[in-house]
């Protein structure tokens, strides 16, 4: 085993809080579940992976299909960090969340831990005349929820009419088209 | 030519409309974007949906289970209730005594209990026993009672030996259950009874006046002390009362207590009718008194025969 892999993989409190309040918003979670989401957290700590995982069970065991919704909590998520928190000073353009996700204030802001149980999060292909991009995504975070931060950070600055975001035929890659 | 942001700000669009390439692109995509977003909530609320019908299913079939279980608890009860009812003296009364007893539970079963004994050398013995709590924990705990007495009364004749034995037997087993139960116990002499109380009520009318009964001592269950006992007269036409505190201690609409005197009065003043009469008074007092049952009730009231 190398040495970094000793480290666990750890989430920052911001991702956290940020999914948890996204569940409240959308009222996808409630009663003891509802409380067990918001608990405690604090933004600017770091927690352990398995706290967000927790975080995903609660939604993932309420609903038998899960995709969109886990989906809509990605897009609520963005919706709440460009509007109510830092991500209108970060970003201009939708397509600039593109670039800001895959940089070093993006997805590696919020996680923390050896490289081989990170994975990354990188843009392939980026087209921009004509709207379309690749990104891959490694990463142990919940797929559809991660295809909902893609849609929802793309769509909040408000200057695009179209997003889609669909799966590569193997999960680990979205192909992307912005208009 | 108009521009599309304006357009869109328009109710209608005006007759000669034509749009720029690029707007017409624009509204392209702005179209295919709401379509996009229209998938997008079908999915989730569909998702949702299908989780309420599921939430549904699950709360119909939880909902089944808990009928199930709720017949058994009722058919246990009924049970519980025939058992008790079998406890109690049904038709027996002693032969020396007139007596007429009210007793209801508050539940199905309850924690009231009333009996009538005889020693070993044959006298009349009257208890009374309110047990902490209802249901069908206080009906066990008052027929691990009854068959203390009725060891006890196999070998002893005094109620203060009596009722001493019977705590000695009953307290480890009722300070684990968390139960503890008031007790009245009366034996008869042929001119005098003698009883032993922890909590009960008692009242005797006699040719003396009226006494009612010590409850210095502590209810059974509660503390590892002796029970004092104490002797009153009892001759032919002498009236003995027993109750638990289900009538003094009910309540009216305001929440005014019913009170011991109330019901001590009320039995003085018509001491002289059959107990029968006067427990019909007292039950139709307490009736137009109280708000609501909130407890157990039982009143003996018996009077010695010539």
């Amino acid at each position: 085993m190398r040495e970094d892999e000793e480290k666990p993989v750890r989430v920052f409190g911001a991702l956290l809080v940020g999914y948890a309040q996204a569940c409240v918003n959308l009222n996808i979670v409630a009663g003891r579940r509802g409380a067990e989401l918001v608990g405690g957290l604090e933004v600017n700590r770091w927690y352990p992976l398995s706290r967000l995982r927790r975080l995903e069970r609660l939604v993932l065991e309420t609903y038998e299909n899960s995709g969109p919704i886990m989906e809509r909590v990605g897009m609520e998520m963005m919706f709440g960090w460009y509007h109510f928190g830092p991500g209108r000073d970060l970003i201009r353009s939708g397509a600039d969340f593109l670039r800001f996700q895959s940089g070093s204030e993006g997805y590696a802001s919020v996680i923390d831990g050896p490289d081989s149980m990170l994975g990354d999060f990188t843009l392939l292909t980026e087209d921009r005349e004509r709207g379309r991009a690749t990104l891959r995504s490694t990463t142990p975070l919940n797929r559809d929820m991660e295809r909902g931060v893609l849609i929802g950070g793309m769509k909040a600055p408000g200057d695009l009419d179209f997003v889609d975001v669909a799966y590569m035929p193997d999960r680990q890659a979205f192909s992307i088209e912005y208009h | 030519m108009i521009e599309l942001d304006e357009l869109l700000s328009m109710h209608e669009p005006p007759a000669d409309l034509a749009l720029s390439p690029a707007d017409l692109k624009r509204l392209y995509w702005k179209y295919r974007g709401l379509l996009k977003d229209q998938q997008r909530d079908q999915a989730y609320w569909a998702a949702t949906n299908d989780n309420l019908t599921q939430a549904f299913l699950k709360l119909d079939e939880k909902e089944k289970h808990l009928a199930r279980a709720y017949e058994i608890i009722r058919d246990d009860l009924r049970v519980a209730s025939r058992i008790q009812q079998s406890l109690l003296p049904s038709n027996y009364s002693p032969p020396e005594l007139d007596v007429a007893v009210y007793n209801r539970q508050l539940t199905d079963v309850g924690g009231d209990y009333y009996d009538f004994f005889r020693t070993r050398s044959g006298r009349a013995a009257i208890g009374l026993f309110d047990i902490s709590g209802h249901g069908v924990s206080a009906a066990l705990v008052m027929a691990f009672l009854k068959a203390q007495f009725t060891l006890a009364l196999d070998h002893l004749e005094a109620p203060g030996a009596i009722v001493d034995a019977v705590n000695q037997r009953s307290y480890g087993f009722l300070r684990e259950v968390k139960k503890y139960a008031t007790v009245n116990f009366v034996v008869l002499d042929h001119d005098a009874l003698t009883y032993a109380a922890g909590g009960g009520f008692g009242l005797v009318m006699h040719r003396g006046g009226v006494s009612t009964f010590e409850k210095r001592s502590p209810f059974l269950g509660l503390r590892q002390r002796t029970y004092p006992q104490y002797t009153l007269p009892f001759n032919e036409g002498d009236l003995l009362v027993m109750y638990t505190d289900g009538i003094p201690e009910s309540q009216d609409a305001e929440g005014r207590d019913y009170t011991v005197r109330r019901l001590n009065d009320l039995i003085v003043e018509h001491g002289d009718e059959p107990p029968a009469r006067i427990l019909e008074r007292c039950i139709d007092d307490y009736e137009s008194f109280r708000h609501e049952v909130s407890d157990d009730v039982t009143l003996v009231i018996a009077r010695r025969k010539a």
